[in-house]
């Protein structure tokens, strides 16, 4: 297997059983992720963008196909080593957070670290440096609810990265937050991006889809377009404007 | 690496009982009622043992009782009231005939003793007629003055030693020695004080008088008497030795046929406590009875509060598995919350528990002199039974919560609202 391959799917079928209903949610999926790509998966709502990111992030087990991640096959795979993998190799970023309300933000930031096994005063370290990599490092005792939406994806990224795994996944990170901060956000993907981290993106937000270095297309569960972004916008010239 | 997810996991517990302090006192509740009944009951019974182990050792572990009626209550009253009395001459030939024994004394006893003094007047009191040598057995040991001695024994004398417990009511001011006093209309001089035979519990033992057996055969009459003899074994090793010749003396003095029972009894301070172990045995059950009832309330009620509690957090529980949170870490979170709110509510039974002890032992002696026999301090061994037990119930109540919230589906779990 190619060496640079970091996510190899092989056609991933995903299918709910709803009674008498069946839903494909992902119908035949083969995609490769090489090592510090920039993927945008777009597609209109229902079309299996977040079903397809939680089988990449090893929250969700495909019904049938066969998934690579870092040339390890998952479906061999039980519930602890799911675990262990998705605690070592990467970082979520949802839509809606997902942080710890009554956890402040450098506690939120450490839980990978927790797991992960770190002691308590590094782990508090790394969670810092996280934070002021975000740039919340005045914000750091507060607990989630007084932050707002912004500071909060940012918390959460500081999360996604603070145990420095090889890929971010982040489903609709924008989608709860207005242009200003959602650009902000997406300021700190381009900067994880140029230090070597994979970036798998899920917008439908044709804008923020165009920060990514590809662009797949989603419909029903299919793939329907998967190519190299010629329209990206520069960050490092945006902020030199 | 386990030892950091564990140790996290037990502050996250804390953290999540201070969160909901309403819900886990609701939780806590059952175990602070089963403990408590615990440790009371334990109390009560911790108390009455050591009462009767003192009873017993004041009695005298190797002194035996050559009696008409038999202590444990194992024969019935009617078989026992138509035995014969044990005369003055066989109590006689007893003694003389007895080898093993280190000491063998007459003991002629009434329950219907009236002690006057000055102007208090005290009934119902036992008055025991015996000889100098009772003084060397655990009963007639001396608090203050002496024993009679053998001369006052021959000659009848009217000498008294008081009881502890008559000594203490008719001289609340001490000073006993040398008064007067009048046991049923005959003067006595008191020359002595015995000591406390160990506890309220068994103060009967304590409301008696002892006088010269010559003096009591006057007073009282010796027509139809029925004597005891007090035998001293010398030491426990000897109790067999000395019970089987006491038996075979006994049996030959009354002419009993082979085939013919005794129709008397000896009796130990063991057989009193087979007697008494029964009904320890009983309380025993029943308490435990109530105890498990209760625990499985308390069991039940942790249960249903840490179903809530996991439901309640199933977005949390997701968000920490979806980070790389194993089985066993959420399973250990949720165990030790149960297991913490069992400990909690047992400590609060320990604070519970000792207050009423503190206040039970000190006051209720002083309305009802019974109770005495209560410690106002819990046996720690009791406090670590308990801990033990609220342990085991914080883990049971926590497991099927626990393995619930263990298998949360993060996928499914971190999309909860
Ligand atoms: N847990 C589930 N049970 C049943 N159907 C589901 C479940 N999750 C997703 N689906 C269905 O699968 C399809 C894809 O959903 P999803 O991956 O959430 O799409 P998107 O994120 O693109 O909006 C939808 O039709 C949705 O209704
Ligand atoms: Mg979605």
């Amino acid at each position: 297997m190619d060496e640079s391959l970091i996510i190899k799917l092989d056609n991933i079928i995903k299918r709910y059983e709803m009674g008498e209903n069946q839903v494909l949610a992902l119908d035949d999926i083969s995609l490769e992720i090489k090592k510090n790509e920039y993927v945008a998966i777009m597609g209109p709502s229902g079309s299996g963008k977040t079903t397809l990111m939680s089988i990449i992030g090893c929250l969700d087990t495909p019904s049938s196909g066969t998934y690579y991640l870092d040339g390890e096959n998952v479906e061999v795979m039980d519930d602890n080593e799911l675990a262990d993998v998705r605690n070592r190799k990467i970082g979520f970023v949802f839509q809606t957070f997902n942080l710890l309300p009554r956890e402040n933000c450098i506690k939120n930031v450490e839980l990978p670290l927790i797991y992960a096994g770190v002691k308590a005063d590094q782990r508090e370290e790394l969670a810092i440096q996280a934070l002021k990599n975000v740039g919340l490092e005045d914000r750091m005792f507060h607990k989630p609810p007084e932050l707002s939406g912004g500071q909060r994806q940012r918390v959460a990224v500081a999360r996604a990265l603070v145990n420095n795994p090889s890929i971010i996944l982040a489903d609709e990170p924008t989608g709860n937050l207005d242009t200003k901060t959602g650009d902000e956000i997406m300021k700190l993907f381009h900067k994880l991006w140029q230090s070597g981290h994979t970036i798998i993106l899920v917008t439908h937000e044709e804008d923020i889809a165009l920060n990514a270095k590809r662009i797949i297309r989603l419909r029903d569960g299919k793939i329907i377009d998967d190519y190299v972004n010629t329209h990206q916008i520069l960050i490092e010239d945006q902020k030199n404007i | 690496m386990k030892i950091i997810a564990t140790k996290e996991a037990f502050l996250q517990a804390i953290h999540s009982i201070r969160a909901n302090t309403l819900r886990s006192s609701l939780a806590a509740l059952g175990v602070v009622i089963g403990i408590t009944f615990v440790i009371l009951m334990g109390w009560v019974l911790s108390g009455l043992d050591k009462a009767m182990e003192d009873s017993f050792k004041a009695m005298g572990t190797d002194v035996m009782y050559v009696d008409k009626f038999d202590w444990a209550g194992g024969k019935s009253w009617k078989e026992l009231r138509n035995r014969p009395n044990i005369t003055l001459d066989q109590t006689e030939k007893l003694i003389s005939r007895l080898t093993s024994a280190e000491l063998a004394v007459p003991v002629a006893r009434t329950n219907r003793g009236k002690i006057v003094y000055g102007n208090q007047v005290y009934e119902n009191i036992a008055i025991q007629g015996t000889t100098s040598q009772f003084s060397l057995t655990p009963s007639g040991t001396i608090d203050s003055g002496r024993f009679f001695n053998d001369i006052e024994d021959r000659m009848a004398s009217n000498v008294v030693v008081l009881g502890w417990k008559v000594y203490q009511t008719l001289f609340p001011n001490g000073n006993s020695i040398g008064s007067t006093i009048k046991i049923n209309n005959v003067k006595y001089t008191v020359i002595g004080v015995a000591t406390k035979q160990g506890t309220t519990f068994a103060d009967f033992m304590d409301n008696i008088v002892y006088i010269p057996l010559k003096s009591f055969l006057g007073t009282f009459g010796k027509y139809r008497r029925n004597f005891s003899i007090c035998v001293k074994a010398g030491s426990t090793d000897q109790l067999d030795n000395v019970r089987a010749e006491v038996e075979g003396q006994m049996r030959m003095i009354r002419n009993l046929k082979p085939w013919e029972e005794n129709n008397f009894s000896i009796n130990e301070t063991k057989t009193f406590e087979t007697a008494v172990s029964t009904i320890r045995t009983i309380v025993w059950v029943v308490g435990i009875g109530m105890t498990l009832l209760s625990f499985i309330v308390g069991i039940i009620g942790i249960v249903n509060i840490m179903f809530v509690s996991i439901y309640e957090r199933t977005k949390e529980i997701g968000i920490r598995k979806a980070l790389g949170a194993k089985r066993y870490d959420i399973l250990i979170q949720i165990i030790f919350e149960s297991t913490t709110i069992a400990i909690i509510g047992a400590f609060i039974s320990f604070v519970l528990t000792s207050v009423v002890a503190y206040i039970t032992a000190t006051f209720l002696p002083k309305l009802i002199p019974q109770v005495g026999f209560l410690s106002p301090m819990i046996p720690l061994d009791l406090l670590g039974i308990a801990t033990v037990i609220s342990i085991m119930v914080g883990i049971i109540a926590g497991l099927l919560p626990a393995m619930r919230a263990a298998n949360f589906e993060p996928v499914v779990a971190i999309r909860y609202e």
